[in-house]
């Protein structure tokens, strides 16, 4: 398979390289409730407006990019190359299922955030914080330098590179698996691994715990997690979670939800019931 | 003592704009120490408090959806401080971290809500198709959220420490708390609304197999998103279809929340 971008169509390396400065800021703008999804969107502006000169169709492709959307910043521009692919498959054929792009990037989210994260934090940044601590430790401004230094060579050089990988894999795997047909069944697998990973997250990310006490405290430390657990462990994180997504289909406001949420915290951490 | 603070309002700005420059670890203790020192006028003594700030903030990095305690906040007002008052590298450390871990609260309580509003509006913007106030919104939004900071810090330096002691103990500690508790539910609500867009009669399943795993296994993330890869692929490959059109099985339009109406 060729992953080398052809430029042959819409999209040439100048909007790429437009994408590649544009995702720097990409976590200016996380937040609690859809992470990086303002500055995704923010960093494929141009090319989505390039790519629909219809104010309603460019209106709906960044409100597209508006959905959440979490990775580890230094390699987001390959699921951005990725989308940028796709966006433009999309502005030129009009068979082409949209949901596919939100599928597609949020399978990606979870393996791309994992190896990230734990090659940045937990391989560059350890490498360059060793080289430099022992330095700066004893007062010698090399140290700081090196560290910084460092750590942002590598940084720049996968998200600069990225880009560029992203969409030329976007544009071949694309093109070569529309024409067998096969695009409809890789969206239908997309969402299958994407729903797999949502899943993991959430119970990997959401931290809940009831501390209240049952029964009397002179018997011994019984508390109401570890009875919730003894359901099975992970009970109060879907309890957690089910709620919000019945007042989310309720269609109540994020906002509204995400208040509740907060009232809910402090009157539990004063009551003593949560933890 | 005006000079200085409006410098020490630069290297806070400096440090909240992190994320601005890419993530590129301006705000983390060993490089932003330094930057204090020099606008102490004592540079070497703002790289070993740095450092040994640093080495105690070492596993503070943001992962996923985890925030850790604010190292601008530890970092400018622990070395700063330490510095004006003569004291000792424990003393930058000392004062520091607690700081660090209010200012995390205080930026997720009274920030975030700010921030949210500005995220809001991209919203807003987005759908009015409206790009040049999409910008403005993205960029306020961002040092929206660190507007405790922007605000506390230099006051904080301006008074000194003993005001800033004074000021810890004016927040109950239930407060603190429950910000640390909002921290761990909040993320539901992001992975409820992604669930709300991805979700069918036929995928939700799937869901919950990523989640029990996760539940009953010590198996992190990658490692179920390789493993679902896997799975996927042996379905592709040895799984025959028998749907015919695929394509209309997945578009979640109209099947959108169907088959989740159990909670």
């Amino acid at each position: 398979m060729n992953f080398k971008p052809q430029y042959n169509r819409i999209v040439k390396k100048n909007d790429l390289q437009k994408i590649f400065w544009r995702s720097i800021p990409l976590n200016h703008s996380w937040n609690y409730e859809r992470m990086a999804n303002v500055g995704f969107a923010w960093a494929l502006l141009p090319l989505l407006k390039k790519l629909y000169p219809k104010k309603k169709d460019f209106s709906q492709a960044l409100t597209r990019h508006l959905e959440l959307y979490n990775v580890t910043q230094y390699i987001s521009t390959f699921p951005m190359g990725i989308a940028a692919a796709m966006e433009e498959e999309n502005s030129l054929n009009s068979d082409f299922d949209e949901s596919s792009i939100s599928n597609v990037k949020t399978a990606l989210m979870g393996p791309l955030s994992g190896i990230g994260d734990s090659f940045f934090w937990g391989t560059v940044r350890v490498i360059a914080t060793g080289i430099s601590l022992p330095l700066a430790l004893q007062g010698n401004v090399l140290g700081p330098i090196l560290f910084f230094l460092i750590f942002n060579s590598v940084h720049y050089l996968f998200r600069y590179y990225g880009t560029f990988l992203g969409y030329g894999l976007g544009t071949n795997v694309i093109s070569e698996v529309e024409q067998s047909g096969l695009m409809g069944k890789l969206t239908k697998y997309a969402s299958i691994v994407g729903m797999i990973v949502v899943g993991a997250m959430t119970m990997d990310m959401v931290k809940v715990k009831f501390v209240s006490k049952i029964g009397s405290t002179k018997a011994g430390g019984s508390t109401v997690q570890s009875l919730l657990d003894g359901i099975f462990p992970g009970i109060s994180v879907l309890i957690i979670f089910g709620l919000t997504y019945w007042l989310l289909k309720k269609k109540l406001n994020p906002l509204w939800i995400m208040l509740i949420m907060l009232l809910v915290s402090i009157a539990g951490a004063y009551f003593k019931v949560l933890g | 003592m005006i000079v200085k603070t409006i410098l020490i309002f630069l290297l806070t700005f400096l440090g909240y704009s992190e994320w601005f420059l890419g993530t590129s670890y301006v705000q983390r203790p060993i490089v932003l120490g330094p930057l204090v020192g020099l606008a102490m006028g004592d540079l070497t003594s703002g790289i070993i408090m740095g450092a040994t700030l640093e080495l105690a903030m070492i596993g503070s990095i943001s992962v996923g959806a985890y925030n850790p305690p604010d190292p601008v906040a530890g970092t400018v007002l622990g070395v700063a401080l330490a510095i004006q008052s003569h004291a000792s590298v424990g003393a930058a450390l000392t004062m520091g971290i607690p700081i660090a871990t209010v200012m995390l609260a205080l930026n997720t309580a009274l920030g975030q809500p700010v921030m949210l509003i500005f995220i809001h509006k991209c919203d807003k913007d987005a759908t009015q198709a409206n790009t040049r106030k999409f910008t403005i919104d993205m960029l306020i939004s961002g040092w929206a959220q660190s507007w405790p900071g922007l605000v506390f810090i230099p006051l904080a330096f301006y008074f000194g420490s003993g005001a800033v002691e004074k000021m810890l103990n004016f927040i109950p500690d239930f407060v603190q708390s429950g910000m640390n508790i909002a921290a761990g539910i909040l993320p539901a609500l992001g992975f409820a609304m992604l669930l709300k867009m991805i979700v069918n009669k036929k995928n939700i399943l799937f869901f919950f197999f990523g989640f029990f795993i996760i539940a009953f296994t010590k198996f992190t993330v990658t490692e179920v998103a390789i493993f679902s890869f896997i799975i996927v692929a042996f379905m592709l490959f040895y799984i025959p279809d028998n749907e015919g059109n695929v394509s209309s099985s997945v578009s979640n339009s109209e099947t959108d929340g169907d088959g989740f109406d159990e909670f």
